[in-house]
């Protein structure tokens, strides 16, 4: 079975947050929570690319690996989800996080951390798929619905995409081929050198 | 005992203590996740099935340049 | 013991990411953690918890019905899917069949939910008594209003009083708003676009006709090149971006000129840097890289261009050199940029608010139009003028709405123009004509005067009454949708507000206006719903219509804008007329369809007359069938047609005009779209010819340069005789020699018509003739009813005639003002003095600096009263900044974060937050416009009514923007003034 997975062109990413907004409103997250983020480098000068970050629902995902109370578990297409109950707020997967995706919502006042919180890959958490339960802890389950998650599928440009990787590596070769023959994706240069193609 | 035996000995043992320290026992403890102790996720059931599953590709269309 | 990972071995999927990523930079970068705290704190516990909003089905029984509306930000009209229950919009979802968005939303498109709900909204009509808000009823705020309205009205005159339309009302209520003011009597109502693309509207409608986007964003897809000056569409235009991309993909070159490196430049094959307010110096520094190289369409000028070779002289006299020196650019990227265009065509130009918004901004949109005629690139797939328009419907707003310049359909104010509305009115011109002022200086009636337009409404209220083209000051006015942050000049602005002796706000948020104002008596809010809250049509920047569905009834006591304008129209006594074959429903809701049909009966000039709502309705309901390059349907009920029936579609709806994708386009039939460039001035100029030679849009039966068709044209090649009776009774009733016809007429009744000649019978003209038959029969023959002209380069009723080059009134380098200089002041310009070089004398540069330029966010639109007020989009940008280079900060000892105050040189001053930056350049800074809520310094939220003051608030860029005009449209200079930042204690 393939993968699920997330992929944005940064050839295609303009900033616009609509990613942001569109996760905000398939999800209600609180203010202050944002599962996904436009991260911009060199941000206002030549070589300015932005690109939209959010769990990246790794194969061997560190989060998973260091919770002290194995709260998380992974799909069998690929997407990394954790059970709320279970999660004592911590913060390690924080730290073992390479893309700092996890956040902790203020519960109370005087900043407690709450459970930790992160993208679902719009797949809910352990509850029935479309209950009140699970929207309250996890948000929308629109995979359950049939539906992939808000942010790619609102993207203003069709930069983030989000689906079976298979699917999503045929969209990203056809774009790459055409421009150029050549790949220009964020880093294709400081992997490759930029003399390659 | 002579100075150069005693040396050698010394130097013997310095190696044998040195090389030890370099040594890297490939019997590590990976730091594997645990079995994961949370609830049930109907989901999970529901991904199971194929048709449901081509539903969802049939749902990247969107996502298409088109 | 050590960790090691499980797969040692890293995966090159890893590598494809670069340098490895900071996990603090992608904390710090969201801005949030403290400041979004902070925010958090203030905002109501509602919003902490999780709202309810969005349930499962099964938690809340209810069908879940799903419908279509058009976000309400920009032009670019992004098509999204509703779904309610029970009243309450609970999910929303992208419209994958939408040819235009493809189900792509950018932050604003993707929250309309959150806009929607937003619990900042005025929720039900207030007045200002003693410094507080006193709730009101509907019934006594309209009666309260309308007394006021008339006493004013009784005492100084009708023309006493302003109104304000919007760029975000849907065509129907734009253009009753537009009728309104004609049955209260005054030209003194103006909409945003005037600070928009006024000047756009004028400098391109007078180089070739009309003065809307060409082509479409679809159609960028096929361009070669694209030349993007003034726009930053990554920003103000997001789903635009989606096709620009893709035509970069297909292999097309981009080159952004701007005064910023925006989030659009980091996109271009080439960027290039200039001084604010040197547009034309820069295009003609190209242009003489084009005609030194002989890279112009020389085939194409000669059939389709009139007095290119006055361009010519004027760009002989920008060599690199002087380019270089005015606008900042060098001769070899003038050059690079000069040789990209010539080899990539056809290529597209777009620009925005950047070009526009300049004290010589007609000339600045001649000047790039010219560009475009000099590369042959108009009227072609992947060419033409992609001039992309700002709000949703400013498009619409400006094609039917209320203008302060112009009657629906740019038809003027001539007497004829009027008459002509009144036919399709169904009232008495003299009825129309006794409602308005009888102060006629000169012999002139106000009538036939444009009004005072909305950037200086300012000067109506506080100008000396004899310097004013109307009886006297304004005293009254009423925004219904307009920010007051939008306009320049903020400190006179709130002066300006304390004179009146009645202000109006019709908005669903309390806007700028409120904060600003230091009144404490004689303001009124009215709760007004959003583009969600009601159904109508709203016309993108392409030109394409598409219908909004209601999503919700109005929130709160909100009603809609042709509520509003209802209820007044009956206070005042004139519904019954006004609405004259409009239907009402429940009591004071105008059915939009019939307005609608109203305007297709009237707007003959613009094809706006084929699209009826139920042919929009059909394209509604079958969007997918539309291919999203060219936007024609393939097969399905619409088969042919071009999506949302772009104007012009001409002829009446039964006709079946496919409207027109791209403008001025002689490869097809007229029938299906094609057309020459309109023949609007002339047949001639000074003994040389002005119609097109060699020239026409394909299978037309006039094969050569033609006039406009009128029926005399028609009598004289003898298809007059395939007018209907009904047609050529109302040519004749038109014509003056009869009365209004019945449908039924029998052909007996007007045989005589058909073989009269009468001078009066000839002047009926494809715009004027009301049953549409002259255009009808026009489309048999592919002819075009405008006539087939050339476009021209020279318009001689302007002050410039072809563009030159003048400094910003507020200049950073006054040493060119000896040869660049601004006009000299003028003394009535739509009812208004300008003064151009009485400021120009004096030398500002040594005091201030720093040149201020303004613009667009991605999260915000326009003066950002909805935006701020959006919970998400607050959250993602609350903070008013500036940008400034290193540099500058550095001589001023600014460092990042640092509050600073901008100085401007009438006086101004705002209090924010630096943002230091390469993005602009070494003596230039930046600001976003779309802040509000504080004035000089200080938060006014204590204005605002309970609970309506925006999340978000910052000082307003307009409080120390300059003054400046344009000498054609009053077009406010925005984009280049002078500032000092100083360090904020």
């Amino acid at each position: 079975m393939a993968r699920m997975k997330f992929l944005c062109d940064a050839d295609r990413c303009i900033e616009c947050n609509g990613c942001v907004t569109a996760c905000k409103n398939a999800n209600e997250v609180p203010w202050g929570v944002n599962r996904r983020r436009v991260v911009t480098l060199n941000d206002g000068e030549p070589g300015e690319k932005s690109i939209s970050v959010a769990c990246m629902h790794c194969d061997d995902a560190p989060c998973a690996a260091v919770c002290p109370t194995d709260c998380f578990y992974t799909t069998t297409d690929g997407i990394v989800l954790h059970d709320k109950d279970l999660c004592i707020g911590c913060g390690y997967c924080f730290f073992a996080c390479p893309f700092g995706v996890p956040q902790f919502p203020e519960q109370r006042a005087f900043g407690s951390r709450g459970r930790m919180d992160k993208c679902t890959f719009c797949a809910g958490g352990p509850e029935e798929p479309g209950s009140q339960a699970e929207f309250e802890k996890y948000g929308a389950n629109l995979i359950a619905e049939g539906m992939l998650p808000a942010c790619a599928e609102m993207c203003a440009t069709k930069a983030l995409l989000a689906g079976d990787g298979d699917l999503v590596a045929e969209i990203f070769h056809h774009r790459s081929t055409s421009r150029d023959g050549r790949p220009q994706t964020w880093g294709w240069a400081t992997a490759y050198g930029a003399g390659l193609s | 005992m002579s100075r150069q035996s005693m040396l050698t000995i010394f130097g013997a043992l310095a190696l044998v203590v040195g090389l030890t320290g370099c040594y890297e026992s490939s019997d590590v403890t990976f730091f594997e996740a645990g079995k994961y102790q949370g609830g049930d996720d109907p989901l999970l059931q529901k991904l199971e099935d194929p048709e449901f599953r081509a539903g969802l590709d049939r749902r990247f269309d969107g996502q298409r340049d088109r | 013991m050590k960790l090691i990972r499980k797969h040692a071995a890293a995966k090159p999927s890893g590598a494809a990411l670069g340098k490895p990523f900071d996990r603090r930079a992608l904390i710090k970068r969201s801005g949030l953690t403290a400041g979004g705290t902070a925010l958090a704190a203030s905002m109501p516990l509602s919003m902490m918890r999780r709202v309810d909003a969005q349930v499962s089905p099964e938690a809340e029984k209810g069908p879940i019905e799903k419908r279509t509306t058009i976000c309400s930000h920009c032009s670019v009209g992004c098509s999204t899917i509703a779904s309610v229950q029970n009243g309450v919009w609970i999910r929303q979802e992208p419209d994958f069949d939408s040819p235009i968005n493809l189900g792509g939303y950018c932050a604003k498109g993707a929250s309309l939910r959150a806009h929607a709900k937003s619990e900042k909204r005025i929720k039900y009509p207030m007045k200002l008594e003693g410094g507080q808000w006193r709730r009101l009823s509907w019934e006594q705020a309209i009666d309260e209003i309308g007394d006021k309205m008339l006493a004013i009205r009784e005492e100084s005159g009708p023309d006493a009083f302003w109104f304000s339309g919007s760029c975000k009302a849907n065509n129907e209520a734009s253009y009753l708003q537009a009728k309104f003011s004609a049955f209260w009597g005054t030209n003194n109502r103006d909409h945003s676009a005037r600070i928009c693309h006024s000047t756009t509207v004028a400098g391109v409608a007078n180089t070739w006709g009309y003065g809307a986007m060409t082509n479409s964003y679809n159609d960028m897809h096929n361009c070669k090149s694209m030349f993007f000056i003034g726009s930053n569409a990554a920003e103000a235009h997001p789903v635009a971006m989606q096709h620009v991309l893709r035509g970069k993909e297909n292999g097309a070159k981009i080159i952004v000129v701007d005064p910023r490196f925006t989030r659009t430049a980091a996109h271009a094959d080439q960027y290039i840097r200039l001084r604010p307010g040197t547009d034309i110096p820069l295009i003609w520094g190209i242009l003489w890289h084009i005609f030194e190289n002989g890279w112009e369409d020389r085939e194409f000028i000669q059939q389709r261009v009139y007095a290119m070779d006055e361009v010519r002289q004027e760009v002989a006299n920008w060599t690199p050199d002087k380019v270089a020196d005015v606008t900042g650019a060098s001769e070899s990227e003038l050059y690079e940029a000069a040789r990209t265009l010539a080899e990539n065509r056809p290529g597209t130009i777009v620009w925005c608010m950047g070009g526009t918004q300049h004290h010589v901004g007609n000339s600045n949109t001649r000047a790039y139009s010219i560009l475009q005629l000099a590369l042959g690139n108009m009227g072609k797939s992947g060419g033409g003028a992609n001039i992309f328009r700002g709000h949703d419907n400013v498009q619409g707003a400006t094609d039917i709405g209320p203008l302060c310049n112009t009657l629906p359909a740019y038809m003027g104010f001539s007497d004829n123009a009027w008459k002509h509305w009144c036919r399709v009115w169904d009232v008495e011109f003299e009825d129309i004509r006794s409602r308005f002022d009888t102060y006629s200086p000169n012999g002139v009636h106000r009538m036939n005067v444009p009004g005072i337009p909305v950037s200086r409404v300012v000067d109506g209220i506080m100008e000396d009454a004899e310097n004013l083209g109307q009886r006297g000051k304004l005293r009254g006015i009423f925004f219904q949708g307009l920010s007051a942050n939008a306009i320049a000049r903020g400190p006179e602005i709130q002066e300006a507000l304390g004179a009146l002796d009645l202000v109006i706000v019709s908005d669903p948020f309390p806007t700028h206006m409120v904060a600003l104002s230091d009144r404490t008596d004689g303001v009124y809010l009215l709760p007004t719903a959003t583009q969600f809250e009601q159904a109508g049509t709203v016309t993108a920047s392409n030109r394409s219509i598409q219908v909004r569905e209601k999503i919700l009834d109005p929130l709160y006591e909100s009603k809609t804008d042709s509520q509003i304008t209802y209820l007044l129209a009956q206070k005042f006594g004139f519904a019954d007329e006004m609405f004259k074959g409009i239907a009402i429903e429940s009591g004071d809701h105008p059915v939009w369809e019939d307005v609608l049909r109203e305007i297709n009966r009237g707007a003959w000039t613009i094809g706006y007359s084929g699209q009826s709502p139920e042919r929009l309705k059909l394209h509604m309901a079958n969007k997918y069938s539309f291919d999203t390059t060219t936007l024609k349907a393939e097969g399905g009920p619409c088969d042919g047609e071009t999506y949302g029936l772009p104007w012009p579609c001409w002829g009446t709806p039964e006709q079946k005009h496919p409207g027109t994708h791209i403008l001025w386009d002689p490869s097809l039939p007229v029938s299906q779209g094609g057309l020459p460039f309109r023949a609007r001035f002339g047949t001639e100029h000074e003994g040389v010819n002005l119609l097109a030679e060699n020239s026409w849009p394909a299978e037309s039966e006039i094969q050569d340069g033609h006039p406009p068709v009128t029926y005399g044209l028609l009598r004289s090649l003898g298809w007059h005789a395939d007018l209907t009776p009904f047609e050529m009774a109302t040519i004749a009733w038109v014509g003056g020699l009869t009365g209004k016809p019945s449908q039924t007429v029998a052909e007996e009744e007007i045989a005589s018509y058909r073989t009269m000649e009468s001078a009066d019978l000839d002047a009926v003209a494809w715009h004027t003739d009301i049953s549409g038959g002259i255009q009808r029969i026009c489309l048999k023959h592919n002819v075009a009813p405008f006539g087939n002209a050339k476009a021209r380069c020279k318009v001689w009723t302007f002050p410039d005639p072809i563009p030159v080059h003048r400094e910003p009134i507020y200049t950073s380098r006054y040493d060119l003002v000896s040869d660049y200089p601004t006009y000299e002041d003028m003394k009535e310009v739509f009812r208004v003095p300008i003064r151009y070089e009485s400021i120009q004398k004096d030398d500002y540069s040594g005091d201030y600096p720093l040149v201020l330029t303004t613009g667009r966010l991605v999260e915000h639109e326009g003066g950002g009263a909805e935006t701020r007020s959006t919970a998400w989009l607050a959250e993602l940008q609350p903070d008013m900044f500036v940008e400034i280079h290193p540099a500058d900060a550095n001589d001023r000892g600014l460092r990042r974060g640092d509050w600073v105050w901008i100085e401007g040189p009438e006086g101004g001053r705002i209090k924010l937050k630096i943002l230091v930056t390469r993005r602009v350049g070494r003596g230039v800074v930046w600001t976003p416009f779309h802040f509000g809520g504080w004035f000089q310094g200080e938060d006014r939220e204590a204005k605002y009514p309970e609970g309506t003051a925006p999340y978000s608030r910052g000082e307003a860029a307009n409080t120390v923007t300059t003054y400046g005009y344009d000498p054609i449209t009053q077009m406010q200079e925005t984009k280049a003034t002078l500032c000092q930042i100083v360090k904020a204690a």
